[in-house]
């Protein structure tokens, strides 16, 4: 018995099912005429060569950024020039992507349980903190809390911090870790704490 | 108070220099003859020497006084014009038991690098882990600076490097702190000029955050760092920028602290540095435009900067104080001030030098954290510790003066002294004194005050002893008190009790009277005659004058009662009934 192709007919968009002779597959002309032109490319958000080409960051903001960052400035005219360059189309990426409009929308940090059964649980209640409360004493009768400081030290079990690979002694001056200052004036971290 | 302090000082000098006094060290008897130690002693030769160095010393103080005047004029009148603004952020170590984000002990900090956990130094794959009792003082904090608690808060990283900040980024809470809104009062108890009146200090949050690791200097190229203290929950206190004086500046710093530290909130103060403080300064013109910088809500502020490493009350108030100068000075010239931060040493007082400028700021990129949940906190909780709050010193003071009747002065000290183990030890000895069924503390409470503060104070300060509360045991100090209240001891007497207390007899007070030979015993009727009689033979022209009743009379009188008293036992003589005997011979 010879196979007949069956002809299906799906509502709405005209497909007839696959051609007979060719055995291809020939979408409706409404969802061709859709895909025939796209609508959105990926090229929108790469800085097109026509534009200004006004620098959005200066060669003295690049350094100051590398400063933040701690990462060493560049070391020829080249290098930098590629660094401010990628940072244009970088830029010109996040302003794209800044056109959407998010109005009334809160950011989202990470994605997390926020059901109301959640809050309940990770909520700090007596309940949580009463064995803490439990290791404090009162002092006169004016209402007075004192906390009571452990006589013994609590260690932690076994961990050692210095031990972190091979060189263990190395990383160790006494009891202490120790920092050198770089002699490197470039690429020395701030020398003051903010 | 202060005053009868400074003259006991002053005999204690005066032991160098005159034999007069007893040459036990500890025994400031002066009378006739000393009942301890054999040294005859004569009081009139203490008192001027004592009087000559008090004039020298009040006579060097106003040469100085009048030296600054010159000085201080000028400056007063130049700061007529310009309005001084600080606001001050306080970083304090809360106290508890764990680290805001590991369960590393946060109490043991003597061996370094030895309690930590591996988020403390940011190891790769580490996760912060909150710590729920470290909201034990932080709430305490909060609600003692009357906050309004967020029932919910996030946490969020402040990025930048350095080599005590193992994570790259500090763990704080800048968009959303547990606690806003709050208030601290200032009077001129806590230091205020009295033009300044009482002033509300606002405060806009509170937050928690995490301390660094600790840096020492090894040597030129190496710093040292200890982790301990990585990790370690901090509270910061940021306060809106509502103070106007440099006074007003150490008064707010050091009134914070004694909130923190009366809650136990924070136990550790500036000296040993648990509690850093950043003063931000500006100024501005009275009459003149107003600047366009603004604070949370404050407007019209001029371009301020900031202070770093402030590590006491003087310090604030001598860095406030040359900032001022120093901005004035520039904006008097026609410079413009820049936003900077600076800092102040006190090996080269008087003027604060810049740290970092403008080209040195750092962009702290504030990004919430997406390792750690929103904090939630229960409301019953916060109801539970605004209930059980401990009191704070103004609590304390204003109970101090209407239950137990203390001036404001004396109330300061007994809270100030020792920790307030003091005031826990005045009030066991009122306590004590006062019989069960009466409630009335007013009674005995300015009299223990003087005997605990001015008379056991003196005491201790020229022997140099530091007070600790077994030194004389209350009940004995109570009996003491009770004893001379009831009349069985006189003012001397029991003056010379205390002082045998004080060296160290731990027996009962009634004992040692009666061992001592306190106790008043009153003359009787006979003994009183026989005195009378003997000053009358002895005076007899005196006594004329009075049985005449002449003009003279009372003061004759008077003269004959006065040697009746000096003859007498004067632990044992009792004024008005002398002088009734007297008079019922002479004049019946």
């Amino acid at each position: 018995m010879d196979r007949v192709p069956i002809r299906r007919v799906i509502f709405g968009t005209g497909y007839r099912g696959p051609d007979i002779k060719t055995g291809r597959i020939q979408p409706s002309s409404r969802i061709e005429s859709m895909l025939s032109r796209p609508s959105w490319s990926v090229r929108s958000m790469l800085p097109h060569d026509e534009e200004d080409k006004q620098a959005s960051v200066t060669k003295e903001q690049l350094h100051h950024l590398l400063k933040l960052s701690a990462l060493p400035q560049p070391r020829s005219q080249e290098e930098e020039d590629g660094m401010l360059k990628t940072l244009e189309s970088q830029i010109h990426f996040v302003k794209e992507v800044q056109k959407v409009n998010t109005t009334g929308v809160e950011p989202l940090v990470a994605l997390r349980d926020e059901t109301a059964e959640s809050f309940r649980e990770q909520t700090v209640t007596l309940d949580t903190l009463k064995p803490f409360l439990d290791q404090e004493e009162k002092v006169g009768n004016n209402g007075t809390i004192r906390r009571r400081k452990p006589t013994e030290m609590i260690t932690h079990s076994g961990w050692d911090p210095f031990e972190l690979g091979d060189g263990k002694e190395t990383r160790k001056m006494g009891k202490y870790f120790f920092v050198k200052k770089g002699k490197d004036k470039d690429n020395a971290p701030p020398v003051l704490p903010p | 108070m202060l005053r009868r302090w400074y003259c006991h000082r002053f005999v204690s000098t005066a032991r160098l220099y005159t034999s007069s006094l007893c040459a036990q060290r500890k025994c400031f008897s002066t009378s006739t003859h000393c009942r301890f130690h054999a040294t005859a002693v004569d009081e009139a030769e203490v008192a001027p020497l004592r009087k000559q160095l008090k004039d020298a010393a009040r006579a060097s103080r106003h040469q100085q006084v009048s030296d600054t005047n010159g000085k201080d004029q000028l400056r007063r009148e130049r700061l007529k014009d310009w309005e001084l603004t600080v606001g001050i952020e306080i970083h304090a170590q809360l106290n508890t038991s764990s680290k805001l984000f590991s369960r590393a002990s946060a109490d043991w900090t003597d061996v370094p690098n030895a309690a930590l956990w591996p988020f403390d130094m940011a190891v790769p794959g580490s996760q912060p882990l909150f710590q729920p009792p470290v909201l034990i003082p932080a709430l305490r904090a909060a609600i003692a600076l009357d906050c309004d608690i967020r029932p919910r808060s996030k946490f969020d990283r402040k990025h930048y490097f350095y080599h005590d900040q193992p994570a790259g980024y500090q763990i704080t809470q800048y968009y959303e702190p547990f606690a806003v809104n709050g208030r601290v009062t200032l009077t001129q108890q806590d230091g205020l000029a009295p033009e300044e009146g009482t002033l509300h200090i606002g405060i806009k949050q509170v937050q928690l955050e995490q301390d660094t690791a600790r840096t020492q200097q090894h040597d030129e190229e190496t710093s040292l760092i200890d982790f301990n203290r990585s990790g370690h929950a901090l509270v910061e206190i940021i306060s809106l920028p509502q103070l106007h004086s440099p006074q007003a500046a150490a008064a707010y710093v050091r009134k914070v602290q004694s909130i923190l530290y009366a809650v136990d909130a924070a136990t550790t103060g500036m000296e040993l540095g648990g509690l850093r403080a950043d003063v931000n300064v500006s100024v501005r013109r009275f009459d003149g435009a107003t600047g366009n910088h603004s604070y949370s809500g404050v407007t019209g502020l001029g371009q301020r900067t900031e202070i770093k490493n402030l590590s006491s009350f003087k310090s604030v108030e001598d860095a406030v104080c040359a900032e001022r100068d120093r901005q004035i000075d520039i904006l008097e010239a026609g410079g413009k001030i820049e936003g900077e931060t600076r800092g102040w040493s006190l090996s080269n007082p008087g003027a604060t030098r810049r740290l970092r400028g403008k080209e040195g700021e750092v962009d702290y990129r504030y990004m919430p954290d997406p390792d750690i949940l929103p904090l939630h906190i229960d409301n019953d909780l916060v109801a539970h510790f605004r209930s059980t709050l401990p009191p704070v010193p103004d609590q304390l003071l204003d109970m101090l003066r209407l239950s137990y009747g203390l001036t404001a002065d004396d109330a300061g000290a007994l809270l100030n002294l020792d920790n307030g183990t003091r005031l826990l030890y005045y009030q066991d000895v009122v306590s004590r004194l006062t019989p069960s069924s009466n409630n009335n503390k007013t009674a005995f409470g300015v009299h223990v005050g003087n005997w605990i503060l001015h008379e056991l104070g003196a005491l201790l300060t020229t022997t140099e002893t530091e007070w600790h509360p077994d030194l004389i045991h209350a009940q004995q100090m109570s009996d003491l008190i009770s004893l001379q209240l009831k009349g069985q001891l006189t003012g001397p007497s029991a003056k010379k009790l205390l002082r045998i207390l004080f060296a160290g007899e731990k027996e009962p007070v009634s004992v040692i009277a009666e061992r001592e030979n306190l106790l008043f015993q009153s003359m009787n009727d006979q003994e009183y005659v026989e005195l009378a009689n003997r000053v009358i033979q002895d005076h007899p022209k005196e006594v004329e004058i009075v049985q005449k009743n002449s003009k003279q009379a009372q003061g004759k009188l008077k003269f004959l009662l006065g040697q009746m008293m000096r003859h007498g036992d004067r632990n044992r003589m009792e004024a008005q009934r002398a002088e009734k005997t007297l008079r019922s011979i002479l004049m019946p």
